[in-house]
């Protein structure tokens, strides 16, 4: 489904990302994991073209992405959150998820910015998410947490094929984290893939299908959990010997 | 008796939060008091019937004056207000549709109230063509571009022979009677604010107008929502030009000449901006309050304190202190806390 092939981003003297490939399976959640500078992030933004990559290729459903710009990637069906929630502030929840449906043509451009078609949609995906309560909230009052919600209340409103996520568990309390965890599951059973970039160790060994491990801007090992955590390399650059007394 | 006393004050907290988003709900959902405006619409269609009673003429300048502003400010606020982007060069889109219509006018005697429309499409035009190159910049290097666009607009026209350079050109008057002489310009610019407002109350309630102000908060997270940021922009920096171009063409002919210290002058730019400030940037209403209320204390002050200095000093004093207990302008402020009137909010 998404397919990553030597990606690079230097920054001056620094090469964030350095030569990294691995693929995304359609209907899976791959984790991207790493110890902090391993280049997950510039990786993620190099996918979503949010940064433009130095080199290398980022196809997706057999279609060359890197050269489009962010808007058009996202109207190919990838939607990414940001790892700090960058929501709209002065503007309410339903409008920041509004905000990501789709709009065709320049005739679409001037169409009422909700129809009751998108008011019901994302009326649903709060309730979805079980957040349907501020709803008229102004995006600049939540907590924490409810940004987190409501960020992937408005991935879902594109109608995406695939969603990158970086860390989507970040700084929220394990009730909350147990609750986003279920909603991935929910949503990945449903069909859609899934791209993660986090750094809860039992978040990842329990949802993802495949782990792709990054150290120094490259990827260093990439398979199922239970063949990632027993990897030397994977245990000498980051882990650190964690995993092994957790087994 | 603890454990009851918890349970109560918890449904006590659940319902005064169901209250709260009950609200916010309403809220959202409010009507509109479009009586409001479209009242004082009809007010000011039946004003020029005074002048069967005597010579209005100066009220007449001032609302007509008032008008242009409340237009331009509320163009200026498609692309100042709602995407953000503070542009102090607007008076040259004024100065473009001025001197388009103006030299209609002159050659071949067709009204500037004619080609009005004609000449907001050339400002949009010139507006889309420049806001490619300006808009890939934001904040203060956008806003010092917009002033060099003016700068050079300025050099352009004052050494342009075809127009009459720094001479500017003299257009015919209209043949009228002196009392009824405003009343075309008096019609045309009440048309084109109240179109004005209305067009940008429609923009902001579209896709378009939500995109925009989304662009004004993240322009990152905007583009990668799904929004062509960079289309979205310059398609408002057209459309405000749009509209500031047509007040211009109109302007031309009421004054009978075109200059270009009159019309690319850095403080017309300015005077959109403060109205939009003053009034609230990104608001409906706002941009009209601003500017009427400017208007009218730049009247006030010259009455009363002649034209010195003072004058403007008094303005100003105005100005300050209705930023401070009013940071995010009248409309935005009183919208914030809950204290607009049901007649003020257009938005």
């Amino acid at each position: 489904m998404l397919e990553v092939k030597n990606l690079c981003k230097h920054y001056g003297g620094i090469r964030a990302v350095d030569g990294a490939s691995f693929t995304v399976e359609k209907g899976s959640i791959t984790a991207l994991i790493g110890p902090n500078g391993a280049g997950k992030t510039t990786a993620f933004n190099c996918i979503s073209r949010t940064v433009t990559p130095t080199s290398g290729e980022v196809w997706l459903d057999g279609e060359r992405v890197d050269q489009l710009r962010p808007h058009k990637i996202t109207a190919k069906g990838l939607s990414r959150t940001f790892q700090i929630s960058r929501n709209l502030s002065d503007m309410t929840v339903i409008e920041n998820i509004i905000v990501q449906s789709r709009v065709e043509g320049i005739k679409g451009l001037f169409r009422p910015a909700m129809n009751a078609e998108e008011k019901d949609k994302a009326m649903s995906l709060l309730d979805f998410l079980g957040i349907t309560r501020i709803a008229y909230e102004d995006g600049h009052n939540l907590s924490y947490g409810q940004k987190k919600l409501m960020d992937l209340a408005a991935l879902l409103m594109s109608d995406p094929k695939i969603i990158l996520l970086d860390e989507p568990a970040g700084g929220v309390n394990p009730s909350l984290m147990e609750e986003i965890i279920g909603h991935i599951r929910a949503l990945n059973e449903k069909g859609l893939t899934v791209l993660i970039v986090e750094h809860n160790m039992d978040l990842i060994m329990r949802l993802s299908h495949k782990v792709v491990v990054m150290a120094q801007g490259r990827v260093i090992c990439d398979g199922t959990p239970e063949v990632v955590r027993k990897d030397p390399q994977v245990l000498d650059a980051y882990l650190g010997g964690v995993l092994e007394e957790a087994a | 008796m603890a454990v009851s006393l918890q349970q109560s004050s918890a449904s006590a907290v659940i319902e005064a939060r169901r209250a709260h988003n009950e609200k916010l709900a309403r809220r959202a959902d409010q009507t509109r008091a479009t009586w409001f405006p479209l009242t004082l619409l009809a007010i000011l269609i039946a004003l020029p019937l005074l002048q069967f009673t005597g010579n209005y003429n100066y009220l007449l300048h001032l609302v007509l004056f008032a008008a242009s502003y409340a237009a331009m400010a509320s163009g200026w606020n498609i692309l100042g207000g709602f995407a953000g982007y503070i542009s102090l060069g607007h008076s040259v889109f004024f100065g473009i549709g001025g001197y388009f219509s103006g030299m209609i006018l002159a050659r071949y005697g067709v009204s500037t109230i004619v080609t009005a429309p004609l000449a907001g499409l050339v400002a949009a035009v010139m507006g889309y063509l420049i806001g490619l190159i300006t808009l890939k910049v934001r904040g203060p290097s956008f806003i010092i571009s917009s002033i060099a666009l003016l700068m050079i607009s300025r050099i352009l026209f004052d050494n342009w022979e075809l127009v009459g350079g720094a001479n500017g050109l003299t257009l015919p008057m209209n043949d009228l009677p002196v009392l009824w002489a405003k009343v075309p310009y008096y019609y045309a610019m009440i048309a084109i604010a109240a179109f004005t407002v209305w067009a940008t109350y429609r923009i902001k309630h579209s896709k378009f107008g939500l995109g925009l102000r989304a662009i004004s908060k993240d322009e990152i997270k905007a583009e990668s929502a799904g929004i062509n940021t960079r289309f979205y922009k310059v398609m408002a920096f057209a459309l405000s030009a749009f509209f500031v171009g047509m007040t211009g063409a109109v302007w031309g002919e009421y004054l009978t000449y075109l200059r270009p210290n009159i019309f690319l002058l850095i403080l017309v730019s300015a005077n959109l901006v403060l109205m939009c400030i003053l009034g609230g940037k990104g608001t409906i209403a706002g941009p009209v309050v601003g500017a009427i209320l400017i208007v009218a204390l730049n009247e006030l002050f010259v009455a009363t304190m002649g034209a010195s200095e003072i004058n403007i000093l008094g303005t100003g004093m105005v100005m300050a202190l209705g930023l401070i207990f009013f940071p995010l302008g009248l409309i935005g402020t009183l919208a914030k806390t809950g204290k607009l009137p049901r007649v003020l909010n257009w938005d």
